[in-house]
């Protein structure tokens, strides 16, 4: 005991107390200094204009102007789309969206009002608000939408679609059959290759001419149809690939969770009579909805930063029809326009944030407190 | 066990002195105070969340002590990283490092004080040989049976030689039979390296067993300190009353007045005593007989009848309470039969049944 | 199963399924397994074809439809063997030493997360971050110097942090900091690489493997953190206290106790952030011209202008890139389903 005493220096007493700040230092560290610095530094990009000039740059500040051009001026069309008269379909969809969310807010103020849950409401309120009316403005109104329409789609269909086949897939996996252990290593294989080498794997596939389907193109008469040069073909093309990528992610992550559904509940379920569909959905998937709620945020993060496959697949086209949001900013920073590429990133941050943030509050947060 | 083994540190008083612990608004342990003798068994008793495990964990240094002093000899701890107490504790669970062998379990506290490896062998197999595991040193702790598991986190704890050992619910894991032998090894080694010694249980036949006193801890508070005996004997309230013991004391409620005490359709004498309201007497069963209908005290009907082999339980309905008396082994008497209770009245304790507090006589 | 259902008299089994079940189930997962398998079946046949077996439309079968031959592979493994080889390297470099130093760095930050609360004070934090705009504007709109600004903002923060800290206190908890650390995982490359482009131009680091290992390494700390965290908390915390009071320091109870304990949780999230890491191409796109270049700079370089793409060579280099993943998964692959639920199920 004396012994032991002696040998404390100050030191090491210090090091004892301030380990738990020394372990997390070197992360927050590294992430304000890559995360956030570069946050800032994009968001003085953005209110700037720059030119890149040998070995250094130029920078003038210019305001809003980055976000005005994008917002309202001459390139409105590429990152919202083009505007046109709204149809009666879009007025019928834009009134009762609208009336939607109004009723939403007003119930929730009636409920539990608290002041950060009401801003907070608000912010996914005017976005979703701003959505609704985008939507109605351009594609139900008969002309195309820019960039953020396009990013929509990949990150709302694109993830609806690997979401339910995953776990389709996963649930399959997890039942007592043969061979399971094979079906899992072959399904995990798509997350493994680089999105590059997807996006040209997916290019082959999809040749008219001298890929594997040529003759099937051939056959039902569409030897001379180019996708790429139809919209909704090659955005659909893009899904498929995406799909196939982030399936595995999905399967994965899900089969761990029904595999860790309690098989005596199960077997309680089945003693009682309960079908499988019903077991299904009143045993199992409430144990899983956690871990489907977590998978599905993750891979719409992800879903957002698209623009490997675009680029790969279509460069963007045919016009800008494939092109995300990220791409567009790829593109303006390739043309030197880097306050226009930096207003673009803020952009679809915000977006990103904004719906992220959103689905974890209300869904995700909501799930989980709703079960005791 | 290895009586030549050299004993480094040597044994430690603990003083604590109104220590409290808070959990945001959540008062965990209240005013707390104990002084505690070099080389004592003392155990902490109490049901579970009584705060008995928060104390034992603040006397560790795993929880923060948010007022008072904690003194280990003639330091004071109270801000000391645990790691400079010089404590062993046993966990409930063992906390045994699934992934080292049990030589290496036992030896992890020499290797983080950088003991050449020779003389670290050296003491492993001291003290693997004290609790008999030297045949199981090259296991993992998940072929070990409880009972080998609870002997590896013992040796674990003895190889250091600490000041103070600390015990949190050590048996509670183990079946009723092993639980018995290690009781008596634990209080045989403990008196053997008479090291101080704190042992956390809810269960009192541990505590009247091992301790030479007993804390016993009610919803963060103290009830009373003492002897095994003093506690069981003489309690300082009818918690303490109803928690030792088992079957625990039989409670009958009535008013004191005038030096008696009345219930429904009894009067006894209770000279000496103020006047309550609202009071509780109580004896214990193994003070009363079961005797024939208005021989007794008071009459009641059997409700059942337990044989434990070594005693007869009868339980009978008094008012709405059990009343129960141990009989002898062979007594016979059959369930729903009006039977009479004895018990010396003189041997009887009063409570004041709001507060709890004991009634003494006052002269 | 209501009690006239003609399977009362043949009972299943519990837990059995009925054959048409088992029909259906197959049926799905051997066509999903077709639809993985053909792409990369493709693939693997295309590189094993000549320029003008690619072109003259379909083939299927080697030997049948056409002769397989090992052109492409000469090309990329002894006419370009230079290129391959380090671009090979570099990404073999910059993946394992990004996921290593993002798990260690990330399990060290997810572990005193779950295990030491923190209480950092809102308000001085709310300096800090004005003290980086400030910082910005005085850039961007007053063109000061960089390096000399920054200087001054974490000059200025240092000197007053305890000051303004004082003024009002408003403590966060663990849970914001883990918040704050993973929502940095919803940050688009896009929105950050051009300033950590700059930032790498000004020290003169661009096209070295330490400018993509840190960015790599950065960009999956949320993840790691992510993961871990909840691993963490999933061991019971009796083993660290009782390391604890052995005397044990916090970095030894993390290397004798945590990690060893942790090898599924370290093991799942090592494949994934090392998947993530082998398989980025917009940062190296900026970060790496030409010594730097890693494996998917290379299969994009294969698309080679006006002579159309290469995909002969190319289905090479997406082959040889595939490899040691599957490896390294094959490997890792018993950790993979139990590290990652834990995450899951809590996160």
């Amino acid at each position: 005991m004396i012994a032991l005493q002696t040998k404390i220096t100050t030191m090491d007493q210090w090091l004892d107390r301030h380990m738990g700040r020394l372990f997390l230092a070197p992360a927050v560290v590294l992430i304000l200094v890559f995360s956030i610095f570069p946050l800032v530094a994009s968001a003085v990009l953005a209110f700037s204009r720059l030119r890149l000039t040998g070995g250094g740059f130029r920078m003038r500040f210019a305001g809003w102007r980055n976000f005005e051009k994008q917002l309202f001026g001459s390139e409105q069309f590429h990152l919202l789309g083009t505007f046109g008269t709204l149809s009666a379909l879009a007025w019928v969809f834009g009134l009762a969206c609208t009336a939607g969310l109004i009723w939403w807010m007003i119930r929730y103020c009636r409920t539990h009002f608290t002041l950060f849950g009401f801003i907070g409401r608000l912010i996914t309120f005017a976005m979703a608000l701003g959505l609704v009316w985008l939507f109605a403005a351009t594609t139900l109104s008969g002309r195309p939408f820019g960039t953020v329409g396009t990013t929509l789609f990949y990150v709302f269909v694109g993830c609806g679609i690997q979401f339910l086949i995953g776990t389709a897939l996963a649930f399959a996996c997890s039942q007592h059959i043969k061979g399971s252990r094979t079906f899992r290593v072959i399904f995990f294989i798509p997350m493994m290759i680089t999105p590059i080498g997807v996006g040209y794997i997916f290019r082959m596939m999809a040749d008219t001419t001298k890929g594997p389907f040529a003759n099937l193109w051939q056959w039902v008469g569409l030897g001379d149809w180019a996708w790429a040069a139809d919209p909704w073909a090659a955005r659909i093309f893009i899904i498929i690939a995406d799909s196939w990528q982030w399936i595995p992610f999905v399967f994965i992550m899900m089969l761990a969770g029904f595999e860790s559904v309690s098989k005596d509940l199960n077997e309680a379920a089945e003693i009682d009579g309960a079908g499988t569909w019903m077991t299904f959905r009143e045993i199992i998937w409430p144990q899983v909805l956690p871990i489907a709620a977590t998978v599905m945020l993750i891979r719409v993060i992800e879903a957002f930063k698209i623009v490997d496959l675009p680029n790969i697949m279509t460069a963007g086209g045919p016009g800008i029809a494939t092109e995300s949001v990220s791409l567009q900013s790829y593109y303006a920073w390739r043309a030197l326009d880097l306050g226009q590429a930096s207003a673009v990133a803020y952009i679809l941050l915000f977006i990103t944030v904004v719906i992220c943030v959103s689905f974890f509050n209300l869904i995700v947060l909501a799930r989980v407190r709703a079960k005791p | 066990m290895n009586a030549e083994a050299p004993i480094i540190g040597s044994p430690m008083g603990i003083s604590i002195h109104d220590m409290n612990k808070f959990y945001g608004a959540f008062h965990a342990l209240k005013d707390f105070s104990l002084e505690i003798e070099p080389g004592e068994f003392l155990v902490l008793l109490g049901p579970s969340g009584c705060g008995k495990s928060t104390a034992l964990r603040m006397i560790a240094g795993l929880e923060s002590i948010s007022s008072g002093t904690l003194m280990i000899g003639e330091n004071d701890v109270t801000e000391v990283l645990p790691k400079y107490r010089d404590i062993a504790m046993v966990f409930q669970s063992y906390a045994l490092y699934p992934h080292k062998t049990v030589a290496e379990n036992i030896g992890f506290p020499l290797k983080v004080a950088k003991t050449p490896k020779a003389e670290m062998e050296a003491q492993i197999n001291a003290a693997a040989a004290q609790v008999e595991l030297d045949h199981l040193l090259e296991r993992l702790p998940g072929q070990l049976s409880g009972g080998q598991r609870q002997r590896v986190a013992l040796a674990r704890a003895i190889v250091r030689r600490p000041s103070v050992f600390l015990m949190d619910e050590p048996l509670s894991n183990l079946d009723a039979k092993l639980r018995g032998n290690m009781r008596a090894e634990l209080k045989h080694m403990q008196s053997t390296l008479g090291i101080t010694t704190i042992y956390v249980t809810h269960d009192q036949i541990e505590a009247m067993t091992l301790a030479h006193r007993v804390a016993i801890m009610k919803d963060g508070v103290l009830q009373q300190l003492g002897t095994p005996k003093e506690v069981y004997s003489d309690p300082a309230n009818l918690f303490v009353a109803g928690f030792m013991g088992s079957p625990p004391m039989n409670f009958i409620e009535g008013t004191l007045k005038a030096g008696t005490f009345n219930a429904s359709g009894l009067q006894l004498s209770a000279e000496g005593l103020a006047d309550t309201d609202a009071s509780t007497m109580g004896f214990r069963p193994e003070d009363a007989q079961v005797v024939a209908p208005g021989q007794g005290i008071f009459d009641a009907t059997v409700f059942t009848v337990e044989m434990t082999g070594d005693q007869t339980l009868v339980t009978f309905r008094f008012g709405d309470r059990p009343i129960v008396v141990k009989a002898p082994k062979d007594f016979d008497i059959s369930p729903n039969t009006i039977a009479g209770v004895a018990f010396d009245v003189a041997g009887a304790c009063f409570f004041a049944t709001s507060s709890g507090s004991r009634l003494r006589v006052t002269v | 199963m209501s009690p006239q259902s003609p399977s009362i008299f043949e009972p299943r089994k519990i837990g059995e399924m009925a054959p048409a079940t088992k029909v259906l189930l197959y049926t799905v997962l051997i066509g999903w397994s077709v639809f993985v398998i053909f792409p990369i079946y493709w693939l693997l046949i295309t590189s094993f074809k000549t320029p003008a077996a690619v072109n003259e439309g379909p083939f299927f079968i080697p030997w049948v439809d056409f002769q397989p031959t090992l052109h492409a592979w000469k090309d990329l493994f002894i006419y370009d063997a230079a290129d391959t080889f380090r671009a090979y390297f570099n990404s073999i470099v910059i993946a394992a030493s990004a996921t290593f130093l993002s798990v260690l760095v990330g399990s060290m930050a997810a572990y005193s997360l779950s295990r030491i609360e923190f209480a950092p004070n809102l308000i001085t934090i709310l300096y800090f971050i004005a003290l980086l705009i400030g910082a910005g504007v005085a850039i961007g709109v007053y063109g000061t110097d960089l390096w000399l600004t920054l200087a001054v903002a974490v000059a200025l923060f240092f000197m007053l942090a305890r000051a303004v800290g004082r003024l009002y206190t408003v403590r966060l908890a663990n849970g914001d900091i883990l918040f704050w650390i993973i929502s940095q995982r919803i940050l688009a490359p896009i929105v950050v690489v051009v300033p950590i482009y700059m930032m790498f131009q000004s020290v003169r680091m661009l096209d070295t493997h330490f400018a993509i290992i840190v960015t790599y390494a950065v960009v999956n700390l949320p993840i790691v953190v992510w993961l871990m965290f909840d691993f963490f908390n999933s061991i019971p915390r009796d083993l660290e206290e009782s390391a604890q009071l052995d005397g044990a320091t916090m970095v030894m109870t993390f290397r004798e106790i945590v990690l060893p304990l942790s090898r599924a949780g370290l093991a799942a999230t090592t494949l994934l952030v090392m998947i993530f890491s082998w398989n980025e191409y917009l940062f190296a796109l900026f970060l790496s011209t030409s010594k730097a270049q890693t494996l998917p700079i290379l299969v994009a370089a294969m698309n080679a202008g006006e002579r159309g793409i290469l995909w002969w060579t190319m289905s090479v280099a997406i082959i040889i890139m595939i490899i040691p993943v599957v490896v390294l998964a094959v490997v890792l692959q018993k950790y993979i389903s139990k590290g990652l639920l834990v995450g899951a199920v809590k996160g």
